[in-house]
């Protein structure tokens, strides 16, 4: 790889009157470019500014170590990192963002990196060495604390960006920017495996203290010096916030298990009728398979419970996505992803004289299936079939509601008016709730399902409000679902039976044998 | 001990445990542990298995009448001697039990995927269609190996990797892009020696060019996310990715002669 020009000139203004002891730096700032050149540069960039060029495909950028903003950090404010601080990120990766952890370099590799990541900034030369903050120790956790977080939620205004439920769906959400101007998500609470800086309550005490610097998270330094919160509270709103949900993602379980419902399915998607039915998670994608693709999907996964009765099936599915769209509110966000995020050759959509955007697209998902049950485990293609396989489809979008129809292919959906697929969806603090029920057999059209035989499915969602419309999109590959048969007797009486005869052919060998024995 | 070892019974259940270890554990969790590629025995198989070890163990013990009667004795003996009374007592219980158990296994409610037995190295053709245009396969090799700078060539295959290929396969090349646990099969993982050195570089090539919907029928191509790059890249852009996958990841791939000495 080519020395960029930047970089030679960086290099010399620090070390062309080295004393002594930097002649070591030098030699490290050396091995960290041939380690940054390789793996590094194509995303940061050959002078480190985040302008490498995959860069506009992701969203957030990469990051620019000229500007040495780091987010996550041990120390202040507008304070520079720590090397450990550094370490930390290249070691775990950024979760949640295109950043992954290098366990791929050595721990010199990983030193060197870090001076010469250093170099790129004329800040780590000036002043001291930063210092960690003191972050106290964790008063404890427990429901007394969990309840006393919950309300410095609400003092330090978590809730204008984050959301009462933590959804990020907070009513100053479409409005974030980083230092850049770029748009950024108030960060989604409910999915703590994809904070940037961990998901321990150190982890998430240690974020609040330091703030996210480049992004509109602050420190909570000011507010617990002019005495709106106490050292202890913020501890306290880290256990609340660890309430949110799990640290990991939920473990991934291929089939979803459809139980038969005790006394009728439910009407609607409901809380009380749902409650203690079991929940499936499934991650989603990017398209990134077909052009136009989509490299920074809003919602990244959907959870699915299931119930039938023997002759309807009843499916709900949920998932996250801060904005209710179409909503004028997020005209200004439409607008800033368009433009900040590679479309792949997608068009952009239009605006009008006054700046908004001239189509606001709806939120939307669909649950794919075969359109006939398939031979063996031969399917139809996962991105929505083929001319020669098509899917069977139910669609949901938030204009038009429910509806079943046949894919064949990403951009090839035809209605089936026919289809008795019925439903609705219902959005609440940055949450669509998609409530489908359809009969297990039908005359028209479509799919039937069999009790019993796991059937082929597969997930599709869009955010209108970033501008996700036909191919760009959030995407799965096939999964099963499963409708339990009704209890079945053979279950118990074929193993009782096998029982008795293996029982019953050893005695008889047993005693025949003693019978010889006593003949002779 | 020694006893035991040379007695015709113990030998024939030495042979029986051991085989059904081997099938069941080595095979399936062992070998990858120490590198060789393999996978799980499915349980059909191990049935078929162990039925033919147990004939086989059964050929050998009544091949020789003396053997035969040896082997035959602490059988006989649980079943007679009045001093085996509680062992015969614990058999004629836990063997009903047992079958009873294998009989529950197979007739029980399964809530488990369908086992779908996937070629990761399916068979390539001879030749593909790249837009239109007939590229043979056999005897292929990458074409950049020979003209231009391989730095060059080694940037622009580094960029077009980064572009298009680490949502998925990862910037450490080893499968698991930020995207890799949303996929089913996931992204082949090019830092494993079962991947980039077993195939030439025409093998690659195909695969590149025509993604998950060119894969034979038993390489699943109804659930590969791998997109036909032909759609979106140039073939001297991927012949360039190529280079870059096998200089970042250190593998040399196969070569014809190679390839050649296994037919």
């Amino acid at each position: 790889m080519r020395a960029p020009r930047g970089t030679g000139i960086v290099l010399l203004a620090l070390f062309a009157a080295a004393p002594p002891a930097l002649v070591g730096q030098q030699d490290a700032a050396a091995a960290g470019k041939v380690v940054y050149d390789r793996w590094c540069a194509e995303c940061h960039g050959e002078a480190g500014q985040g302008d490498g060029s995959a860069a506009a495909s992701m969203l957030p950028r990469p990051r620019d170590f000229a500007q040495a903003l780091y987010q996550i950090r041990t120390t202040g404010s507008g304070q520079l990192p720590t090397d450990a601080d550094i370490r930390f990120a290249i070691e775990n990766g950024l979760p949640g963002t295109t950043m992954p952890g290098w366990p791929n370099l050595t721990d010199q590799e990983i030193d060197d990196v870090i001076v010469y990541l250093k170099s790129f900034s004329r800040f780590f030369a000036q002043g001291p060495a930063p210092e960690p903050l003191d972050f106290g120790s964790d008063p404890g956790g427990g429901p007394a604390a969990i309840e006393a977080g919950a309300a410095a939620y609400l003092t330090m205004l978590c809730e204008e960006c984050h959301g009462l439920s933590g959804r990020g769906d907070g009513t100053s959400a479409p409005t974030l920017e980083d230092w850049r101007g770029l748009p950024i998500r108030a960060a989604d609470l409910t999915e703590a495996w994809v904070f940037n800086g961990g998901s321990s309550v150190e982890d998430m005490h240690t974020r609040m203290l330091t703030g996210l610097d480049g992004t509109p998270m602050p420190s909570a330094i000011d507010a617990m010096n002019s005495g709106v919160v106490s050292p202890d509270e913020v501890w306290q709103l880290a256990h609340y916030l660890a309430s949110f949900g799990p640290r990991e993602m939920p473990p991934l379980r291929e089939v979803i298990r459809v139980g038969r419902a005790e006394g009728g399915l439910p009407a609607d998607g409901g809380e009380e009728a749902w409650a203690g039915v079991e929940a499936f998670h499934f991650p989603l994608s990017g398209q990134v398979v077909q052009l136009p693709r989509n490299f920074a999907p809003t919602v990244d996964g959907l959870w699915v419970q299931g119930l039938h009765d023997g002759i309807d099936v009843a499916l709900r599915v949920q998932w996250n996505d801060p904005s209710n769209s179409p909503d004028p509110n997020w005209d200004e966000w439409q607008n800033k992803i368009t433009a900040a995020l590679d479309l792949d050759g997608a068009e952009p959509i239009a605006l009008d004289s006054a700046g908004a955007p001239t189509v606001r697209p709806p939120d939307a998902v669909l649950l794919q299936f075969p359109f006939e049950m398939p031979e063996g485990t031969d399917r139809p293609y996962f991105l929505m079939g083929d001319a020669r396989e098509p899917v069977y489809l139910w669609t949901w979008d938030s204009e038009t509601g429910v509806g079943a129809a046949r894919g064949r292919g990403l951009d090839s959906v035809e209605p089936l008016a026919e289809d008795p697929v019925a439903g609705e969806a219902t959005w609440e603090e940055g949450r669509w709730t998609l409530y489908v029920r359809r009969p297990i057999e039908v005359e028209s059209d479509g799919l039937d399902f069999v009790e019993g035989t796991p059937t082929p499915i597969a997930f599709q969602a869009w955010d209108g409000s970033s501008a996700e419309v036909g191919k760009r999109s959030s995407v799965s590959t096939w999964y099963y679902i499963l409708l339990e048969p009704p209890a079945s007797s053979t279950v118990v009486v074929t193993p009782l039976l096998a029982m008795l005869l293996t029982g019953a052919f050893g005695l008889v060998l047993v005693r025949r044998a003693q019978d010889r024995r006593r003949d002779r | 001990m020694r006893r035991y070892l040379s007695h015709p019974f113990w030998q024939g259940a030495i042979v029986v445990v051991a085989s059904y270890v081997a099938f069941e554990y080595v095979i399936g969790y062992v070998l990858p542990v120490i590198g060789v590629a393999s996978a799980p025995v499915p349980s059909s198989v191990i049935v078929e298995y162990m039925l033919i070890v147990l004939v086989g163990v059964l050929l050998y013990m009544s091949a020789d009448e003396e053997r035969w009667q040896r082997f035959r004795e602490p059988i006989r003996a649980t079943m007679v001697q009045p001093d085996r009374r509680t062992v015969r007592g614990i058999l004629m219980v836990a063997f009903p039990v047992l079958i009873g158990w294998l009989a529950y296994e197979r007739v029980k409610p399964s809530y488990a995927a369908p086992a779908t037995l996937r070629a990761v190295h399916p068979a390539p053709p001879n030749q593909l269609t790249f837009r239109g245009e007939t590229i043979e396969l056999t005897g292929l090799e990458n074409p950049l190996r020979e003209e231009g700078s391989m730095e060059e060539h080694l940037a622009v295959g580094k960029r077009i990797y980064v572009r298009n290929c680490v949502p998925c396969h990862g910037d450490l090349l080893d499968g698991q892009g930020h995207y890799a646990q949303a996929f089913n099969p996931v992204p082949a993982d090019f830092t494993s020696s079962g991947n980039l050195p077993q195939l030439t570089e025409s093998y690659v090539f195909w695969r590149i060019v025509k993604g998950g919907p060119g894969l034979p029928r038993e390489g699943t191509p109804w659930d590969s996310a791998m997109p036909a790059w032909e759609t979106i890249l140039e073939q001297d852009e991927i012949w360039a990715t190529i280079l870059y996958l096998y200089d970042q990841t250190g593998f040399p791939p196969r070569t014809w002669e190679e390839e050649g000495g296994h037919e």
